[in-house]
């Protein structure tokens, strides 16, 4: 197997779907899981004579999307119509942009494996409208148009990306600075967020392009990695059996971890683009502009370099800790509660993502709450309990969703501050160990531990430590 | 004059079945059109790429407000075929 | 009492006066319509009920005359118009049978406005004509002579205003679509500038140059429909946000009274020689109210034709593409995939000249022809729009015939596209250009048939344009009306 004498060459392209209340260009609400075309007027519907007018909140995502993609842009851009026929289509054509994106030429840096930066390009952002959605039965195709006209940024990289690996960290790096910014949801399931990867493979040290397969309708983060990384093996055996790569539209199936035909090199597409004469061109005032530079929500590498600056966090912790929107405001709100950075930051990294990972579940359905954590982070800061009960209870938390202070309460898990009843317990130890009490008094002073331990263990581990250790020193030298 | 095969092209770009006095028809007439069209090229022009016919005080713009739709029996009732409130196509035997 | 010649400003003067009341004019409007309507094919569908009801319920509110500027007149609307209730074919099978789900902006501020809805009217298949022969659903007759046709394609618009059997209609004009009806059937017609009118809910064929306009027997009829339906819409984003004047308040003081015309003598040359002559009566009338005339230079005028001819059918290719048989209209029976179900309803629903258009559409607008085409096509409009932008430094108003020629048979101009566009040769310009245009009629020719004359004014200069025209008409005297016109039947 040569696959070390290939590099794999990758671009994707990203639908974002974006956060507004109605749709691009008419006032339907932008709503996902409506009954059947519930979410339909004239214009998505095609209606004869009805026309187009921008919704201004998607322009300001969309410049939104090119501010944090370090894009530049373009104050004056046309809308454009893509002329095809479709079922889920009902005008007969898409309005898109073409010639002149409203911003071109970004780019999002990415964290590799190697603990290195790389700069993945960013070709074009250009506004577009969804089309509706077709199912296919055995009686006929049932076209539902909810989801006509709504609002989408199509993000177009460079073929910048080598490896799966690259191309699944741009991807998270993009899903993430859009849902920081408020821009898109992300929601995959819902095909918020969709993304098409184009594909070729050549021998290192070679410039020409390869031919390039398109892997279509990738929905999931998981599969985004294993899909390319397999299409990029199916290419080299294929170049390496003599075969020749054909340009066409593959799909991921998941269910046989393979990519599939969809089709092959359709008839070349001609959609004959031309100027949407429904609308003037887009103009962007640099008013507008810099009112929206102004008002931008924080991004994930402001929102890192400021949790390192509060909370005298290690870079390794606040890329751990902002590599979702939605970690990074459960950890805000764990330390505001807690008042303790660093704890909060182990708490949330160690114990909480180990146990979400091991049960496969998002932080934002953590069974603890933010103010869960909190509270139990402040109980041992206040030697409620120690840390190692700590650790029995946020196990309990964490299967029940119940408070720290009712399952310390409910199993007598308080930490025992009481002299008077540590000493009867030390006393009983004491007196149980005659022959360990006789060679301490001869010198051994090691034994210190032994009855440390022991009088622990009589009580469950809930002494405090530094307090028992100090008790059972002034009884063993009286 | 155009050919056979480029009449036929078009018409399955623009999706236009013709039958067989059509596609002669439009041989003609569509030559006619295009052999005046030619007129053009005398036209010394700018090299401008987008020429704009709507009035600089359009207002192309409008808040992100939804509005439902109230007359939604009245889209529906034109539908040639509906099936669970969806457009229903007949069952083809390909899809495009 | 006979109302089908009165204008609306003598309807509202009887209502005034108690004269009559909005249900009387409405049920003799529809009494004509049904005794004539099958001579002239211009109305598609009427709804004798609604329209009864809607006049009656006008007839309770006679004290607001004054508050309502179209109280109980009766219009005739466009089959290319949505009204909600109504239906909507624009002249095509592919549309028969399709009930409009919303009303057109337009339509909706007259009805806010008293106007009372006899019925829609036919035109050539999604307005693509210049005789009304190619409407799906028959042509329609000229009511000065019935064997000839009343200009298209908003003929059933003309035809019904010219022959009593409405007060006023909207047409659309793409390129001449009004001026040259109004023209062929002695009748005002006024093209606005674009933007002026929302296109919200007609039908469109191409977008860039589609304007709502309406037909009417004088001038200050035409002010008041305009400056009724006119004004910013935001349901259309090429609507002009920009006031728009008491059109008719200002025709009572005219802010000037003499008018420099501009003449183009090359533009005119082919010209039936009647109609070049009354054309020339009416400069004279000009002359006499102190007017002057200058010849200017619109070179590029002569390449309208070429350059509408690609720019309308391609965006009318682009449309036009939602006549695919799925969501509405028309669906062919035998398809067996679904490329057949989209070609063969289209193939089947869309008429002959509609399907001409198309194909030169997707033909300019396909890969490798866009630049040659459609570009080229869009830079000569701004040279023609320039050309204009010139003239207007040294006149008011362009004027010209409205058209080379006055009302011509049936059947006369079907077999050669060109010569049927020809028709257009005035009016496609001033589309191009993005200008208000007016006919007005100027005289009659040989064969007692109209002429028009049309008049040119700057971007959103429609006061002037009407000041100018209303000077005219004063000093013209009464147009004559068709015979059918007169009296019942």
């Amino acid at each position: 197997m040569s696959l070390e004498k290939y590099e794999a060459v990758i671009g994707l392209e990203v639908h974002a779907q974006l956060m507004t209340a109605s749709k691009m260009f008419c006032r339907c609400p932008n709503q996902y899981g409506s009954s059947p075309n519930t979410n339909v007027c004239p214009v998505c519907t095609g209606q004869p004579g009805a026309l187009p007018v921008i919704n201004k909140k998607a322009m300001e995502l969309g410049v939104r999307a090119a501010i944090a993609l370090n894009c530049e842009i373009h104050p004056e851009s046309v809308f454009a119509r893509k002329n095809y026929f479709y079922p889920d289509l009902p005008k007969g054509y898409q309005i898109s942009q073409y010639e002149k994106p409203f911003c071109t030429q970004g780019y999002v840096v990415v964290q590799l494996k190697t603990g290195e930066e790389k700069r993945i390009g960013i070709t074009r952002i250009h506004f577009e409208e969804d089309a509706g959605k077709s199912n296919h039965e055995a009686y006929g195709t049932l076209v539902n148009l909810n989801r006509a006209g709504v609002p989408l940024c199509e993000i177009v990289s460079e073929p910048d990306m080598r490896t799966a690996h690259e191309a699944g960290q741009y991807l998270r790096a993009l899903h993430s600075i859009l849902r920081y910014a408020d821009i898109c949801d992300g929601n995959m399931e819902e095909g918020n967020f969709r993304c098409d990867a184009n594909i070729s493979v050549r021998p290192i040290g070679t410039e020409k392009f390869g031919t390039k397969v398109e892997l279509k309708n990738i929905n999931s983060f998981k599969f985004v990695e294993k899909a390319i990384e397999y299409e990029v093996q199916r290419q080299v055996f294929a170049i390496e059996n003599g075969e020749k790569i054909i340009q066409q539209t593959r799909s991921w199936n998941s269910a046989k971890n393979v990519t599939e035909v969809m089709r092959e090199k359709e008839q070349a597409h001609d959609y004959r683009y031309f100027p949407e004469p429904d609308l003037p061109k887009l103009v962007f005032s640099s008013s507008w502009l810099d009112k929206i530079k102004k008002e931008m929500p924080e991004l994930p590498q402001q929102t890192s370099a400021r949790f390192k600056a509060a909370f005298d966090l290690s870079d390794y912790d606040a890329s751990v800790l902002t590599s979702s929107k939605e970690l990074a405001k459960y950890f805000e709100s764990v330390v505001s509660h807690s008042k303790n950075g660093k704890a909060s930051a182990n708490w949330v990294m160690n114990e909480l993502l180990g146990r979400l990972n091991a049960v496969g579940k998002e932080i934002d359905l953590s069974p603890v709450s933010s103010t869960q954590l909190a509270e139990l982070i402040a109980k041992i800061d206040s030697g409620e309990i120690s840390g190692k009960i700590a650790k029995t209870v946020f196990e309990e938390m964490f299967a029940t969703s119940k408070d720290a202070s009712s399952i310390i309460k409910d199993k007598g898990l308080v930490q025992i501050s009481d002299p008077a009843a540590l000493e009867n317990v030390i006393r009983k130890v004491i007196e149980s160990n005659p022959s360990q009490l006789a060679e301490y008094k001869a010198g051994k002073v090691k034994l210190l531990g032994f009855f440390v331990g022991q009088a622990m263990k009589e009580t469950k581990g809930q002494a405090n430590p530094a307090l028992l250790n100090e008790l059972v020193k002034k009884f063993l030298d009286s | 004059m155009l050919s056979r095969e480029e009449v036929l092209k078009i018409a399955k770009l623009a999706r236009l079945t013709l039958t067989e006095d059509e596609i002669g028809f439009y041989q003609k007439q569509l030559t006619r059109v295009l052999d005046h069209i030619q007129d053009l090229n005398q036209v010394l022009t700018n090299k401008e790429a987008f020429v704009q016919h709507v009035p600089v005080d359009a207002e192309p713009f409008r808040e992100d407000v939804a509005v439902p739709f109230a007359n939604h029996d009245g889209l529906m009732k034109n539908a040639p075929a509906v099936e669970n409130n969806c457009f229903l196509l007949p069952a083809i035997m390909e899809q495009n | 009492m006979e109302f089908g010649t009165l204008s609306i400003q003598q309807l509202l003067s009887g209502y005034q006066k108690k004269e009559f009341k909005p249900s009387e004019v409405a049920a003799s409007f529809l009494k004509n319509i049904s005794d004539k309507n099958e001579k002239l094919n211009a109305f598609l569908q009427v709804r004798p009920d609604e329209t009864l009801s809607q006049a009656r319920a006008l007839d309770e509110k006679m004290s607001q005359v004054e508050m309502l500027p179209l109280f109980g007149i009766p219009v005739a609307i466009k089959d290319n118009f949505l009204v909600q209730g109504w239906q909507a074919t624009a002249g095509s099978k592919v549309l028969s049978g399709y009930l409009s789900p919303y009303t057109a902006t337009s339509v909706e501020r007259l009805q806010s406005m008293g106007a009372v809805i006899v019925g829609k009217v036919n035109c050539d298949e999604f307005a693509m004509g210049s005789s009304n022969e190619n409407s799906a659903f028959g042509p329609v007759r000229n009511p000065w002579a019935l064997d000839r046709v009343p200009g298209g394609s908003s003929g059933g618009s003309s035809a019904a205003v010219a022959a009593g059997l409405a007060t006023v209609s909207l047409g659309t004009d793409t390129g001449g679509s009004i001026r040259q009806p109004a023209s062929l059937c002695g009748l005002v017609g006024l093209k606005p500038s674009y933007g002026r009118v929302s296109r919200y809910g007609i039908v469109s064929y191409a977008s860039s140059l589609d304007q709502v306009g309406p037909f009417s027997r004088t001038v200050w009829d035409s002010a008041r429909v305009l400056e009724v339906m006119a004004g910013h819409d935001g349901m259309d984003a090429t609507s002009a946000k920009r006031a728009v004047p008491r059109f008719t308040e200002e025709l009572k003081a005219p802010a000037k009274k003499a008018f420099t015309l501009g003449v183009s003598r090359s533009w005119l040359e082919g010209v039936d020689p009647d109609v070049a002559k009354a054309f020339d009566s009416a400069i004279e009338f000009f002359k006499k109210m102190g007017g002057k005339v200058v010849e200017i230079d619109l070179p590029h005028t002569k390449y309208a034709l070429s350059t509408y001819y690609l720019i309308a059918p391609s965006e009318a290719s682009s449309n036009l593409a939602r006549y695919d048989g799925v969501h509405y209209g028309y669906r062919t029976q035998s398809a067996k995939t679904s490329e057949e179900l989209y070609s063969k309803s289209r193939g089947e629903g869309i008429g002959r000249e509609v399907k001409l258009r198309i194909m030169l559409g997707t033909y300019a607008l396909s890969a490798g022809y866009y630049d040659a085409f459609y570009l080229k096509a869009n830079q000569v409009r701004r040279k023609i729009q320039e050309d204009f932008e010139k003239a207007f430094t040294q006149c008011d108003f362009v004027v010209s015939p409205t058209s080379p020629s006055t009302a011509f048979k049936l059947g006369e101009k079907t077999d050669d596209p060109l010569k049927m566009y020809l028709s257009d040769i005035f009016t496609l310009p001033v589309n191009l250009a993005g200008l208000p245009g007016l006919s007005v009629p100027c005289g009659l020719d040989s064969n007692n048939l109209p002429i028009g004359f049309q008049m040119i004014g700057k971007p959103f200069g429609e006061s002037e344009l009407f000041a100018a025209a209303h000077q005219y008409e004063q000093i013209r005297g009464e147009f004559p009306v068709a015979d059918m016109a007169k009296g019942r039947g």
